[in-house]
C-alpha cells in the first residue's frame, strides 16, 4: 500500500497549479522542438537551465522531464509526415508512418502514433513507481562484455528491419559501420579517416546524416515523379484509426513498452536500440512481415511504444543510483545540483516529494500531451495540402535551420547535403537506410565496448561467454541468425530439388 | 635594410604606442553584441559558466552577450573560432584551460596556436579533482592504494575521460612517480567513466570532484583524496594532494575566458575587471561554490603566465609518453 500512499504524495505534488503549469510548458516546448527537425531537447534544455535556478527543484526538474518526453511526441510528427527523423527513435516510425502518410492514412498514423506513446507512458510511470529498485541493478550489471554482446544482438537484428533483400542489408549495415568510425578512436585518441578536417574529430554527426538520408533524400526523389501537386498523393481517408487497427496495435503496443522499458535503463546505447529492436520483433512476429516497409500501422505504434516507454525508464538510473545515462540525464544531474539536490539513491527516502512529484508528473505530461496532440492531429495533416513549391522549400529551410543549430556549424549543412545526395543513390538501388543508420550508431559503440572488455581482461576473449548476460545475449544473436538463414536455406534446397 | 627595418619597427611602436595613449576611451568599449564561445556542449562546466556570467557581462557593457556552444574535438572547433575571429574584443572563448594547453603537444596539426592566435583576459575559476575508488578494493588510503597494486599488478584501471585528457596524463604522472601498474581505460567524457567505476568496470577515478561527490557520500565510490592544497567541505575526512605529497597539486578543471587575436590591451584589461566585478558579485561566487570550484581571478598577464606555463608542463608528459597523434 506504500505505493498508493506514495503516489498520493506524488499527485499530491504534481496538481499544485504552478507545477502542472510547468508541466504543461515542458510538454509544449518539448513538442516544438520534436517537430522542429534537428533542435535536439538537450539544448533547449541547457537553454532553459539557467531560468530553472530560480524555480523549487520539482518544479524545474517537472519542467525539463516535460521537454525531454514531450520531444519524444513531437519527434514522431514531422517522421510520418514528411520523412524527416529529428531523433534517432523517430528512424523507425519513417519507415511505415511515412508509408501511411503517403497513402493518406497520415491522420491515422499521427494517431496511433499519440496511442502508442500515451500508453507506454502510462505503464513506464507504473514501472518507476514500482520497479526501480530492483532494474537499476541491471543498469550495474552491463559492463563493457555486456554492451558488446547487446550491439552484436543489436545488429544481427538490423537485417530483420529491411524490407527488400537481407544480403543489401547487410551490405548497407556494414557501409553504416564503416562511416560510423570515422573520427577519434576512443581508446587510443588517433584520428581515423577524418582527412584533416578538424570537425570530423568526433565523427560525422548523426543529425545531417539521419535528416540528409531521410528527408532530403526523400524530397529529391518525390520531385523525380512530376505528376505530384502536393506530399498527399492519395485522397485523405479517415482522420483516425478504426478500433480494428487500434485492438490490432494494442499487442505490438505492450512488447515495444517492455522491451523499451528494459533497453531504457542501459545507460549508454541501449536507449538507442529500443525502437529498432521493437520494430523488427514485430516484424518477426508478424504473420504477414512483408506489410512492412508499406505501410503497416504495427510498425509504428511498437517502436512509438518503445521508444517512449525507453525515455522514461532512462530516468531510474539517474533516479535511483545517481548515474546519468545519456547526454540529457548528465543535464538533470546538473539541473538537480545546482538546485542543492544530490543525485542518487537517497532522493526517494530524503525528499520523496521530489521523487514522487516528478514521476507523478510524467503521468500527467502524458496524458497532457495526448490531449494536446489528437487534436492537432487535422491541422497537421491538412499541411500536406501545401503545394510542394511551398512547402518543400519550407522544408529544407528547416532542416538546415535544425542540422545547423547542434553544433552551430555550416560543415553539417554541407554534409546533410551530401548525405541527402547518397540516400538518392541508395533510393536508385533499392538499398534501406535504416539498417545503414543502425550501423552506423551500433558499430562504433560495439567496436569501443569490444575493445575495452579485451583489455579489462588482459587480452582473454572467454570474457564475453564467462559474464552470464553477455553469454545469454550471445546466445540469443546466434539463434537469430540461425532463423534468419535457414529460410534462405531451405528455399535454396527446394530450389536444387526442382532442378 | 638593417636600419630601415629598424626604423619601420620602432615607426610601428611609435604608431602603437601613439594609437593607445589616443584613443584609450573608445577603444574599451563595446559597440556591438558580444559573443562568447563554449567550445564544448550545453550542460558542462564551462556552458553554466558563460551562462552565469553572460547577462552580468551584457549588463556592465550595455551590449548583448550571447552564449554559443560550438562542441567537438576537444574544444578545438570552437578555440579555432575564436582565434579566427576579428581582434576587437567582441567574442571571447571561455574553455578548461588546461585541456587547451595539452592540446599544441598533443594534436600535431594544431589549426590554431594557442599563445599566438588567443589573447588571455583572466582566469575565471577553480575545481578540485577528486580521486576515488570502488568500494569493493580493500584499500582506503592512497598508501594502501600504492600496496595494493604492487601486490596485485594489474588488477587496478583507471577510468578516464579520454586519451590526453588531464585525467589520464594526471593517472600517468602519479603512476611514474610512484610505480604503479594501474592500467588506463578511457571513456567517452567524465559522465561515462563514473558509470563505469561506481559499476566496477574500471576501479578508480580522478574525476571533478562535484560530480563524483555524491556517489563518495552515499558509499558507491569510496573517496580516496581530493586534489588542492585544501580539504572539501562536504568531504572533510579525505587528505588533499598537497598533504600527500602529489606531483601535481593544483590539477583540476581550470576555466578560464580568452579573446581572439590582436584585441587591444586596454580591451583585454577592461574585460578581465568587469570579470573580476562579476565574480565578486555573491549570487554568483555561490553558484560557482555549488558547482564545486572557487573564484581564482588574476591579471592578463599572470594568465597568460598560467597558460604558458601549463603548455610546457602538460607537454613534457604527453611527449614523455608518445600520446601525440596526427590530428
Amino acid at each position: 500500500m506504500d505505493l498508493i500512499a506514495n503516489l498520493a504524495t506524488g499527485f499530491g505534488v504534481a496538481l499544485t497549479p504552478a507545477n502542472l503549469g510547468f508541466c504543461l510548458l515542458g510538454a509544449l516546448i518539448g513538442t516544438l522542438v520534436g517537430v522542429l527537425p534537428g533542435i535536439a531537447p538537450i539544448t533547449t534544455i541547457a537553454i532553459l537551465l539557467p531560468f530553472t535556478f530560480s524555480l523549487p527543484p520539482t518544479s524545474s526538474l517537472i519542467m525539463l522531464a516535460g521537454i525531454f518526453y514531450g520531444a519524444q511526441y513531437g519527434g514522431s510528427t514531422t517522421a510520418i509526415l514528411v520523412n524527416v527523423p529529428g531523433e534517432s527513435s523517430a528512424i523507425v516510425t519513417c519507415l511505415d508512418g511515412h508509408q501511411m502518410a503517403k497513402q493518406g492514412r497520415a491522420g491515422p498514423a499521427l494517431a496511433i502514433a499519440a496511442i502508442a506513446s500515451f500508453v507506454a507512458g502510462t505503464i513506464a510511470t507504473l514501472v518507476i513507481a514500482t520497479a526501480s529498485v530492483p532494474m537499476s541493478w541491471l543498469a550495474l550489471k552491463f559492463n563493457a562484455a555486456e554492451y558488446f554482446s547487446l550491439m552484436v544482438l543489436g545488429l544481427t537484428g538490423a537485417v530483420v528491419l529491411a524490407a527488400g533483400a537481407p544480403e543489401k542489408a547487410v551490405a548497407m549495415v556494414l557501409v553504416g559501420l564503416l562511416l560510423g568510425l570515422v573520427g577519434i578512436d576512443v581508446n587510443t585518441g588517433t584520428p581515423r579517416m577524418t582527412m584533416d578536417i578538424a570537425e570530423l574529430g568526433d565523427g560525422i554527426g548523426f543529425v545531417p546524416i539521419a535528416i540528409g538520408l531521410f528527408g532530403i533524400a526523400e524530397l529529391a526523389v518525390t520531385l523525380g515523379r512530376p505528376r505530384d501537386h502536393s506530399l498527399l498523393s492519395f485522397k485523405l481517408s479517415n482522420l483516425w484509426p478504426s478500433w480494428a487497427e487500434i485492438r490490432q496495435c494494442i499487442p505490438a503496443m505492450l512488447r515495444g513498452t517492455v522491451l523499451g522499458s528494459v533497453l531504457g535503463v542501459l545507460p549508454g546505447g541501449g536507449a538507442a536500440l529500443s525502437s529498432f529492436a521493437a520494430y523488427a520483433l514485430e516484424k518477426k512476429w508478424s504473420r504477414h512481415p512483408e506489410r512492412f516497409g508499406r505501410g503497416a500501422i504495427e510498425g509504428v505504434a511498437a517502436p512509438e511504444a518503445a521508444n517512449n516507454a525507453g525515455a522514461q525508464t532512462s530516468f531510474i538510473p539517474l533516479l535511483t543510483l545517481g548515474i546519468p545515462g545519456n547526454a540529457i540525464m548528465a543535464l538533470m544531474v546538473g539541473a538537480m545540483m545546482i538546485q542543492g539536490v544530490q543525485p542518487g539513491p537517497q532522493v526517494m527516502t530524503a525528499q520523496p516529494q521530489l521523487f514522487w512529484g516528478v514521476i507523478a508528473s510524467m503521468w500527467l505530461g502524458n496524458l497532457m500531451l495526448i490531449v494536446l496532440n489528437l487534436p492537432m492531429i487535422g491541422l497537421w495533416v491538412s499541411l500536406l495540402r501545401v503545394p510542394y513549391r511551398l512547402m518543400f522549400p519550407a522544408i529544407v529551410l528547416f532542416c538546415c535551420i535544425g542540422t545547423y543549430s547542434v553544433g552551430n556549424t555550416v560543415f553539417d549543412i554541407w554534409a546533410m547535403l551530401l548525405f541527402g545526395v547518397l540516400g538518392v543513390f541508395f533510393y536508385k538501388v533499392g538499398a534501406e537506410p535504416a539498417p545503414f543508420i543502425l550501423g552506423f550508431i551500433l558499430g562504433p559503440l560495439m567496436e569501443e565496448n569490444f575493445r575495452r572488455a579485451m583489455y579489462l581482461s588482459r587480452g582473454d576473449p572467454l570474457v564475453f561467454i564467462e559474464r552470464p548476460i553477455s553469454a545469454v545475449l550471445l546466445l540469443m544473436s546466434l539463434a537469430l541468425l540461425v532463423i534468419l538463414v535457414l529460410p534462405a536455406v531451405k528455399k535454396k534446397r527446394e530450389e536444387v530439388f526442382q532442378e | 635594410m638593417l636600419t630601415r627595418r629598424t626604423t619601420l619597427a620602432g615607426l610601428a611602436a611609435g604608431t602603437a604606442a601613439l594609437a593607445c595613449s589616443s584613443v584609450p576611451a573608445w577603444s574599451q568599449n563595446f559597440t556591438k553584441q558580444v559573443h562568447m564561445i563554449v567550445p564544448y556542449g550545453p550542460g558542462g562546466t564551462s556552458d553554466i559558466l558563460a551562462r552565469l556570467i553572460g547577462p552580468k557581462l551584457s549588463a556592465a557593457i550595455g551590449q548583448p552577450v550571447i552564449v554559443e556552444n560550438k562542441p567537438s574535438a576537444s574544444g578545438n572547433i570552437g578555440a579555432d573560432f575564436v582565434a579566427k575571429q576579428a581582434g576587437d574584443g567582441h567574442t571571447l572563448l571561455i574553455t578548461d584551460v588546461g585541456t587547451i594547453a595539452t592540446q599544441p603537444s598533443l594534436v600535431k596539426k594544431l589549426s590554431f596556436d594557442v599563445q599566438k592566435d588567443l589573447v588571455p583576459i583572466g582566469m575565471v575559476m577553480f575545481s578540485p579533482y577528486c580521486f576515488a575508488v570502488h568500494p569493493s578494493l580493500p584499500v582506503s588510503t592512497f598508501a594502501e592504494l600504492i600496496a595494493y597494486d604492487k601486490a596485485n599488478p594489474g588488477k587496478l584501471n583507471v577510468g578516464n575521460s579520454g586519451v590526453g585528457s588531464i585525467q589520464h596524463l594526471l593517472a600517468i604522472v602519479i603512476a611514474k612517480k610512484y610505480g604503479l601498474k594501474w592500467g588506463m581505460v578511457p571513456y567517452r567524457g567524465g559522465a561515462p567513466a563514473v558509470r563505469a567505476v561506481v559499476s566496477n568496470e574500471s576501479n578508480v577515478i580522478f574525476n571533478g570532484a562535484l560530480a563524483t561527490m555524491p556517489f563518495v557520500k552515499q558509499g558507491q565510490l569510496k573517496g580516496i583524496a581530493v586534489s588542492g592544497d585544501k580539504r572539501l567541505p562536504g568531504l572533510p575526512d579525505l587528505p588533499n594532494f598537497k598533504e600527500l605529497d602529489m606531483p601535481i597539486v593544483e590539477v583540476g578543471s581550470w576555466q578560464g575566458l580568452l579573446a581572439s587575436k590582436g584585441t587591444p590591451p586596454a580591451m583585454a584589461a577592461r574585460l578581465n575587471s568587469e570579470i573580476k566585478k562579476i565574480l565578486a558579485m555573491p549570487e554568483i561566487a555561490n553558484k560557482i561554490v555549488e558547482l564545486g570550484g572557487e573564484v581564482r581571478t588574476d591579471t592578463p598577464e599572470q594568465f597568460g603566465a598560467w597558460i604558458a606555463k601549463a603548455i610546457v608542463d602538460w607537454g613534457a608528459v604527453v611527449k614523455a609518453e608518445n600520446l601525440q597523434t596526427d590530428g
